[in-house]
């Protein structure tokens, strides 16, 4: 007879460790709410940046986002890890390298999807403000971001669900999230293919309803993916 | 502090094979998933109601889960399934290839979705057949618009690669983490992969921009 040999599934062996799966997917969720608040900030600060009126500060916030989207996450992660304790001298556990990483990474995204937003509102509109004599803070804060943050949170919310997929590579430096935990079961049990299966069906279940709800906003404020 | 380049430099020619393999399975993986896509792409839009869900399920399946995940997937759990080990090149260039498939399958669909109906329309009614329609006057229009979003694809496959290191593919990640660990340098030596990936990057991020200003232009 050929073919494989018949296996045995025994998912038992994951419900045996699923409150540790799930103290994983615990720091999976948490992993992606601090990366993503650390990600709006840093976005934010970059994204005025890039829009300055200073040569130098223009200069400086464009080779950040530049550095950041033209590398891997993953060469991002471990050399904040490996490299950043030997540039600074502070020594950081891979919980806090991972948020780092992954904060300042969703930074550089989140300041061209800032950008983006601001310089879509028509230019007349910051004229008429100016014209009005409100200052440019007052113009930008009053006129442009409000109109700014509809074409801003579609592309967000498409960064959020990507970032939550991506922490599964802090696995690579330690950080014990869901995919560190599965692979740490896996070897121990020597039950890779049921544990693996769950939690892709985990990952799935858990980011497939964020995709809708994503293409939803998409519909709702009339915008092309 | 001290930085010592000469880590790297004599070093080089380990980096490069990295080089070579990220290169490759890239350009493999890009190569076998634009052809998967194209078919699932078809399957899509096909009138059976049965292979649409399929497709779209397939599609989601892939893009809703974590790349890492996948690999590790392929990798460590398919074998016993099947019943054959790989090797972490043809487990990493197939995950990759798959993965890269349903996200092209949707950049075809929504470039051949694209073209006004009308235009189809005038081609039936010329006594053209669908296939006919598709091949000579949606398929040369759409692939225009098709090329920036591939482009952005095949960027974000090349920076992807890296997590094929994961799964011990000898690429540029693995050289280089294995040399820093081996050399006790990841000062330098990760910081130069960060820079080849960066100036490997580079031109093909200019290159898609043009192709965005060109053919996305509204």
């Amino acid at each position: 007879m050929g073919g494989p040999p018949r296996y045995t599934w025994r998912f038992d062996v994951v419900l045996e460790n699923l409150p540790l799966l799930l103290t994983g997917l615990w720091l999976t969720c948490t992993l992606t709410v601090l990366c993503m608040l650390l990600g709006l900030g840093v976005g934010l600060v970059v994204a005025f940046g890039r829009l300055s009126r200073w040569r130098l500060v223009r200069a400086v916030a464009f080779a950040y986002t530049e550095l950041f989207r033209t590398t891997p996450l993953l060469v991002q992660i471990v050399w904040v890890f490996y490299v950043l304790p030997i540039v600074s001298g502070i020594t950081l556990s891979p919980f806090f390298s991972g948020l780092l990483a992954l904060g300042f990474n969703v930074g550089a995204f989140m300041a061209e999807i800032y950008r983006a937003g601001i310089l879509s509102v028509n230019p007349g509109q910051t004229a008429a403000g100016l014209a009005l004599r409100m200052t440019r803070a007052q113009t930008m804060r009053r006129v442009v971001l409000p109109q700014a943050v509809t074409r801003v949170i579609p592309p967000m919310a498409t960064m959020w669900v990507s970032l939550f997929k991506d922490t599964s590579i802090l696995s690579a430096i330690g950080v014990i999230e869901l995919m560190f935990r599965a692979r740490e079961i896996a070897t121990d049990t020597y039950r890779p293919l049921e544990i693996f299966t769950v939690v892709a069906v985990l990952y799935f279940v858990l980011t497939y309803p964020q995709s809708l709800a994503v293409n939803a906003l998409y519909r709702r404020f009339r915008m092309q993916e | 502090m001290k930085w010592n380049i000469g880590v790297v430099t004599s070093n080089l020619p380990y980096l490069l094979r990295g080089i070579r393999v990220t290169v490759a399975v890239t350009f493999a993986a890009m190569a076998l998933g634009a052809v998967v896509g194209l078919f699932v792409a078809l399957l899509r839009m096909s009138r059976a109601r049965g292979l649409q869900v399929l497709a779209g399920l397939y599609i989601d399946l892939w893009r809703s889960t974590p790349l890492l995940v996948q690999l590790i997937w392929v990798f460590y759990a398919l074998p016993i399934l099947i019943g054959h080990s790989m090797t972490p090149l043809v487990a990493g260039v197939l995950t990759m290839a798959l993965h890269v498939s349903a996200y092209l399958a949707e950049i075809y669909r929504a470039g051949i979705l694209s073209i006004a109906v009308g235009q189809r329309h005038a081609g039936l009614s010329l006594g053209m057949t669908p296939g006919q329609v598709l091949r000579r006057i949606v398929l040369p229009q759409a692939v225009t618009r098709m090329l920036p979003p591939i482009g952005s694809q095949f960027i974000s496959l090349f920076k992807e690669s890296a997590l094929v290191s994961l799964i011990t593919l000898p690429e540029l990640m693995w050289q280089a983490q294995s040399l820093a660990a081996f050399t006790m340098r990841p000062l330098e030596i990760l910081s130069a992969a960060a820079l080849i990936y960066m100036v490997l990057t580079l031109p093909q991020a200019v290159l898609v921009n043009y192709l965005h200003r060109r053919y996305l232009a509204h």
